[in-house]
């Protein structure tokens, strides 16, 4: 009985956890090269999302194609939050900037709204892998996907930062945009970059979460917080250490549902978020995504 | 010097004696929307003790406005008669715990303690949730209890209501001019200015941010008050974190630190957005794109060089911002 409750913790948790991660990485991603929280990440999700379901209701897509587009669109996505938020105000305070991202996400909902109504939507999974079963452990179709979708992002993101002329670009950016823009590198860019990786990732979190919870208007926002706290458990300082924060909080939420009710999930999180927050504030300050 | 303080002075006069204007010939049914728009005017203000004052950003105003108001509203189911003593020790209350909370994460930077008392908005609110036995969960509860004041007695209508709300906003508006030209109001907006150079110039700045702060949740939890007792019903939504994020929107839009300009913005803006009604599921697009209208055109506003403003950030020239 316990071992099967474990089962189902891993499983449930694995599933949830890698949606966290690919959100965390994007947070950290644009804290990292820009030191603003975007309020509008889970946003960047929903319209991926959506936008995906709506071309898999004209198009049959094959897999390829379903990763192709929502990168696509990701990557659109991604530059358009730049340009609406930190693009007309890179030179407006910090709050400003935060606000910016606040406005734009009530504008991405007021869009999704408009477009998609309040209804929830279902995304079919478009990247059909067959459930695992290893020993005790269980791992059902979407669990797998999402995982899937989430491993080889973040194996392609790490290789992009470390190896391309263009990541490093990105990493020196956000560990001195002065001393990086001496060497003839343009932050902006790097910044629209930034914003645009997120919104691929957060494209791939749309695919992964479309099918295990419906898509609705207002999911963007508490998604988003998860990313946070993911990324706040993973320390900003590297892809594959916040995609690990994600996990674990995926895995802890799933344990608390099945010990606790809901409501108190969303509380023990959220005291986890405050505690972490103030016993460590002083590490996040030199915290780089390397 | 000599003539700045006297013109803001004049300018906030007009502002209150315009709003009187509005309570005194406005027709009842309407009040009800304005009364709507003073809650959140006076979140907003509270909101501008700790980000105008302290330097401190806050996402907690709708929880501890929920928080007021929830604790008025059962502590006044077990002691109908004792409002006047109910709501001066449920904001002291709120007083202690937002003064409580806000020491611990005082070296936060902004985004991070946006996020953190934003987590304290929604534990309170799935607290709410949780409880459902004593706060009625999701479903809210009816406020059957009045405020009951010495010699004047129960208080009901949206007139009364108008005024009590304009008078909380009064009181605020003075406590926030009073504390700004005081020492310890300095040594805040030191504080907001360069934590580093204040503390080294022998200022407590926990203490001192914790004071700010403390005012900010004491308002939030009498406006939270009046609202529950006007209202006649309470549910977490009506304290969710969309009054928070609005609160703080509203005050960047109109300057936090300014007084008057947020208020105005207040008024303004709602005005304009509950016009909006007719565009039916496109105001919140509507709604969205006024806000960032007024966000940009606050942010030209700033952006002209003056000496207090932090030095534009940052992100392109290298400095740390949060």
């Amino acid at each position: 009985m316990f071992i099967q409750y474990l089962a189902q913790i891993v499983n449930s948790g694995l599933a949830l956890g890698s949606v966290y991660g690919l959100m965390a990485i994007g947070f950290a991603l644009i804290f990292s090269s820009s030191r603003l929280i975007n309020f509008a990440q889970g946003e960047l999700l929903l319209i991926g999302g959506l936008t995906l379901q709506s071309l898999t209701l004209v198009l049959h897509l094959s897999p390829l194609a379903a990763l192709t587009a929502a990168a696509l669109f990701g990557f659109v996505l991604g530059h358009l939050l730049y340009a609406t938020t930190l693009g007309v105000g890179i030179k407006a305070s910090p709050l400003h900037q935060l606000m910016l991202t606040v406005a734009a996400s009530l504008c991405w909902q007021g869009v999704a709204i408009l477009a998609w109504g309040k209804n929830p939507i279902m995304l079919p999974q478009l990247l059909p892998l067959p459930p695992v079963r290893l020993g005790l452990l269980f791992l059902s179709r979407d669990t797998l996907t999402a995982l899937v979708l989430a491993v080889a992002s973040v194996v392609l993101l790490s290789l992009f930062l470390a190896h391309t002329r263009i990541g490093r670009a990105v990493r020196a950016v956000s560990m001195n945009p002065v001393a990086a823009s001496l060497q003839g590198i343009r932050p902006g860019f790097c910044h629209a970059l930034s914003f645009a990786l997120a919104g691929i990732l957060a494209a791939m979190a749309a695919m992964a979460i479309g099918p295990q919870t419906m898509l609705r208007y207002d999911m963007g926002l508490g998604l988003g917080l998860k990313g946070f706290v993911a990324a706040t458990i993973g320390g900003y300082a590297s892809v594959g250490r916040v995609f690990f924060g994600g996990v674990m909080l995926g895995l802890v939420e799933a344990a608390l549902v099945l010990l606790l009710s809901g409501e108190l999930k969303e509380t023990v999180t959220y005291v986890l978020l405050i505690g972490l927050l103030v016993l460590a504030p002083g590490k996040r300050e030199e915290a780089r995504t390397a | 010097m000599s003539a700045r303080p006297s013109r803001q002075a004049r300018n906030v006069a007009g502002f209150f004696l315009a709003l009187c204007a509005v309570g005194l010939f406005l027709p009842n049914y309407r009040l009800l929307v304005v009364n709507q728009h003073l809650f959140l005017a006076i979140n907003v203000l509270a909101l501008n003790f700790c980000l105008g004052l302290g330097g401190q950003i806050s996402l907690a105003q709708g929880g501890l406005a929920g928080l007021g108001a929830y604790a008025s509203v059962l502590a006044h189911a077990h002691f109908p008669q004792a409002s006047a003593i109910i709501v001066p020790v449920t904001a002291l209350a709120a007083f202690g715990l937002a003064a409580a909370v806000s020491r611990p994460m005082e070296r936060l930077g902004e985004g991070f303690l946006a996020m953190a008392t934003l987590g304290l908005s929604l534990i309170f609110t799935n607290l709410v949730l949780t409880m459902e036995p004593l706060t009625g969960g999701s479903a809210g509860m009816m406020v059957e209890t009045r405020l009951i004041l010495p010699w004047i007695g129960p208080l009901s209508g949206d007139r009364t209501f108008f005024f009590l709300f304009l008078g909380l906003l009064a009181l605020g508006c003075w406590i926030f001019s009073a504390l700004k030209n005081s020492r310890p109001g300095r040594a805040l907006l030191a504080c907001k200015d360069d934590p580093l150079a204040a503390s080294s110039c022998g200022i407590d700045r926990p203490a001192l941010r914790s004071l700010s702060f403390g005012l900010g949740g004491a308002f939030s939890a009498m406006a939270g008050m009046l609202h529950a007792h006007y209202g006649g019903f309470i549910n977490p939504e009506q304290f969710s974190l969309e009054l928070s994020l609005k609160a703080l929107l509203f005050l960047v839009i109109g300057g936090p630190g300014n007084l008057l300009r947020p208020l105005l913005a207040v008024m303004v803006l709602e005005t304009l957005m509950s016009g909006m009604q007719f565009l039916g599921e496109g105001r919140t697009l509507a709604h969205g794109l006024l806000l960032t209208a007024a966000l940009l055109a606050g942010y030209r506003r700033t952006a002209r060089p003056a000496r207090n403003t932090v030095p534009a950030s940052s992100v392109a020239e290298g400095h740390k911002p949060m």
